[in-house]
């Protein structure tokens, strides 16, 4: 530092002196302050001159040179601190616009601008995250919304399938993958809907498509289509579609009605067959009328004639009056809602025996006549006069299918058609019946005599070998019994007609030996009914087996857990308080899937995987079904 | 070996810190720059600043008044 000096004279300026050292000191110490204004211009404030001196106006400057530094100081460190603040702010400012949400801002400036800055930053940095967290909840919700309507898309029990403008599959559900056999992998995103279509409707399947794309309203939103399935196999099928709204896309929802219209049809042909039944047994009727009077008149004629040679026209017109008169009777058969008046409880196994003497005379030597008969002996209330004409006209019509020789088999036998087959066959009830069935292995038929074969006058034989009137007599008298015939004919293979008749009572009892109902098996049998429990209960004891009883399904379970090594078989009512006999039934078969289980009802119904009976059968009934499961038959 | 070289000589402080704050987003994170200043503040100012943005400084050579400074981005 510079030293401290003293001008003895007092004043500096005005020494004459030129080689004063205090004279010298002077122009050094002005040196020294320029040199450090200097410095302090290029920002360096650290030099500080501390030097005394007692002429007033010099010490004056020294001072203002030193207070400029400072202030000067100040203002380089605010600027710094300014400079330092906006860089990081800056920075900050920066690192989140990229996204980078782990950058904050310092909020420890002294300069308040600054530091409110910062602050500012910050809240808007929280007020940021806090919008982001909202759309992140609002984007998970609506990504549940989808998964959930997939879900329900897919779980739907119609077929769906979702296309793009271009028919490009994006979404089929389980039902689709159903119908037509292909999976979900196979068809999203690699088949097009075309490709579901059979070729003859494609042109107007994808009009439609087109056309609603550019027009909504004008195409359909529901119509019958024909679907092709994995196999080639044509199914027809109810579409409904609909737009996908901001979208190109369309949901189709598809029906399969393929059933439903072969229902539909087999109605259709027989109310039309029923209908010519009816035309043509009026115009017999009217026929007979007439005829009778042309008999009758004939017969006049025939008594006042005495001319020979006139006679013998009499004759003539007499006979073919005759003949016209059967044809109109046979006629009747089919369209007459007659009583059926000379039946007799017949024992068929034996008719058909017998029977078959006759039938073997007719049917030649070239075909083999077979008779599969139940070994059991079954009863039926009917006309045999009627049944002599339903063979009959069978095997004939055999006969003449198979001129190079063959087979003809004769089956009877008994089976419970239950409402499973009415889905499919919508004209026959549920219940027992009689099946007689007259197979031959002759030339078969197509699918257009098929659909004719009960028209009355349909026949394919040259004339005067047919009349075409066999099969709709058979028809008329399996009708007249509430009976149906299904027909099974493949060309060049063969056909079997199969008739259906009614059992009025289901197993005929009087016929099944008691011994063979008996059991020594242990049952639970489960009814809320007292009574019923009574009454079941006790013939079960009558015909040897042990008996435990229960109120409940609680109950049940209870005796079950303690004697499930003793129980074979359980017996279960189907409506019960509280646990209901399935429910029942699925906890025994959880604690044993193997034991036997029947479930008793008062109304007919039909369960998958669940044998049933009904209350109201008789006690030889149950007996029977009880020993038909524990002896594995069923 | 530095990826960078940044030549604030005769630049004034604070303008080397808010030049540098403007230039290094461009750099890749890792990066090793160095810096050359001769402001007698300009040691204080890139420290701070290196304190401030999280940077950290691996060298720093003093010739004369210049002052170089090597920083990793
Ligand atoms: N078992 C059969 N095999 C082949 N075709 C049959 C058979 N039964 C009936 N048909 C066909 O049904 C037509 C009608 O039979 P039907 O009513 O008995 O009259 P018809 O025997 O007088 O022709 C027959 O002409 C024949 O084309
Ligand atoms: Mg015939």
């Amino acid at each position: 530092m510079h030293e401290a000096t003293v001008c003895t004279e007092g004043c500096f300026i005005k020494c004459k002196n030129f080689f004063c050292e205090h004279g010298q000191r002077l122009s050094e110490l002005l040196h020294l302050c320029s040199d450090v204004i200097e410095k302090i211009g290029k920002g360096d404030t650290s030099q500080k001159i501390d030097i005394k001196v007692e002429r007033y106006s010099l010490q004056r400057l020294i001072d203002s040179i030193n207070k400029l530094s400072k202030d000067i100081e100040e203002l380089i460190n605010l600027n710094h601190e300014l400079a330092i603040g906006i860089c990081e702010h800056f920075d900050v400012l920066r690192r989140l616009q990229e996204g980078d949400f782990s950058a904050k801002a310092s909020e420890d400036s002294s300069i308040e601008i600054v530091k409110m800055l910062g602050q500012l930053i910050n809240r808007q940095r929280e007020r940021f995250l806090d919008y982001i967290d909202k759309i992140k909840e609002q984007h998970s919700e609506m990504v549940k919304i989808y998964e959930q309507e997939r879900v329900i898309l897919s779980s739907i029990g119609v077929a769906i399938l979702i296309t793009e403008e271009d028919m490009t599959v994006e979404f089929v559900n389980e039902e689709f993958e159903r119908l037509t056999g292909y999976t979900k992998k196979e068809i999203e995103g690699k088949m097009r809907w075309s490709d579901f279509i059979p070729e003859d409707i494609l042109p107007q399947a994808i009009e439609y498509h087109k056309l609603r794309r550019i027009s909504p309203s004008l195409a359909p939103s529901q119509y019958e289509i024909k679907i092709k399935d994995k196999h080639g196999r044509i199914k027809d099928a109810l579409m409904t579609v609909a737009m996908i709204p901001y979208t190109k896309k369309s949901i189709k929802s598809i029906i399969d009605i393929t059933e439903r219209k072969k229902i539909q049809e087999q109605l259709l042909h027989s109310q039309k067959i029923e209908s010519l039944g009816m035309l043509s047994g009026r115009i017999a009727h009217e026929y007979k009328n007439i005829l009778t009077g042309v008999l009758g008149f004939a017969a006049i004629l025939d008594a006042k004639i005495q001319d020979e040679n006139l006679k013998k026209y009499v004759q003539k017109i007499v006979e073919a009056g005759q003949r016209a008169r059967d044809l109109s009777n046979t006629l009747l058969t089919f369209s007459r809602k007659e009583d059926i008046s000379t039946v007799t409880k017949i024992n068929l196994n034996k008719f058909l025996v017998n029977y078959s003497e006759f039938l073997r005379s007719i049917i030649g030597r070239d075909i083999e006549l077979k008779l599969n008969l139940p070994e059991s002996e079954v009863l039926y209330e009917i006309d045999p006069a009627h049944l002599e004409v339903i063979v009959l006209n069978l095997v004939t019509n055999s006969r003449d299918a198979m001129p190079e020789g063959g087979e003809v088999v004769i089956t009877l036998n008994e089976i419970h058609l239950n409402s499973d087959y009415q889905n499919t066959h919508p004209l026959v009830k549920p219940g027992n019946y009689l099946v007689l069935s007259i197979s031959d292995t002759g030339t078969g038929m197509d699918e257009e005599t098929k659909k004719r074969v009960f028209e009355p006058f349909f026949t394919t034989k040259p004339k005067g070998k047919g009349t075409g009137l066999g099969l709709t007599t058979v028809y008329g008298l399996v009708k007249g019994y509430n009976g149906h015939i299904h027909l099974y004919s493949e060309l060049g293979q063969g056909t079997t007609f199969k008739i259906y008749f009614p059992q009025k009572n289901k197993i005929n009892m009087e016929l099944i030996n008691k011994e063979i109902l008996k059991g020594n098996e242990t049952v639970l049998l489960v009814d809320d009914d007292a009574q019923v429990r009574q009454y079941i209960g006790s013939f079960l004891r009558d015909y040897g087996y042990t008996v435990y009883e229960a109120e409940n399904g609680e109950q049940a379970l209870k005796i079950f857990e303690e004697y499930k090594e003793k129980i074979d078989l359980c017996l279960i009512d189907f409506i019960m308080p509280v646990i209901t006999g399935l429910e029942v039934k699925k906890r025994i078969n959880s604690i044993n899937p193997k034991t036997k289980i029947l479930i008793m009802s008062g109304n007919p119904i039909t369960l998958k995987d669940t044998t049933i009976i009904e209350k109201s059968i008789s006690p030889e009934e149950i007996l029977f079904k009880i020993r038909n499961i524990l002896d594995q038959k069923e | 070996m530095a990826d960078r070289l940044l030549d604030y000589s005769g630049l004034k402080c604070p303008y080397p810190i808010l030049k540098l704050s403007v230039q290094y987003p461009q750099f890749k994170e890792g990066e090793i720059v160095e810096v050359i200043g001769d402001c007698p503040t300009f040691e204080k100012d890139i420290k701070a600043w290196c304190q401030k943005l999280g940077k950290t400084i691996i060298n720093l050579e003093k010739h004369g008044l210049k002052i170089k400074v090597t920083i990793r981005i």
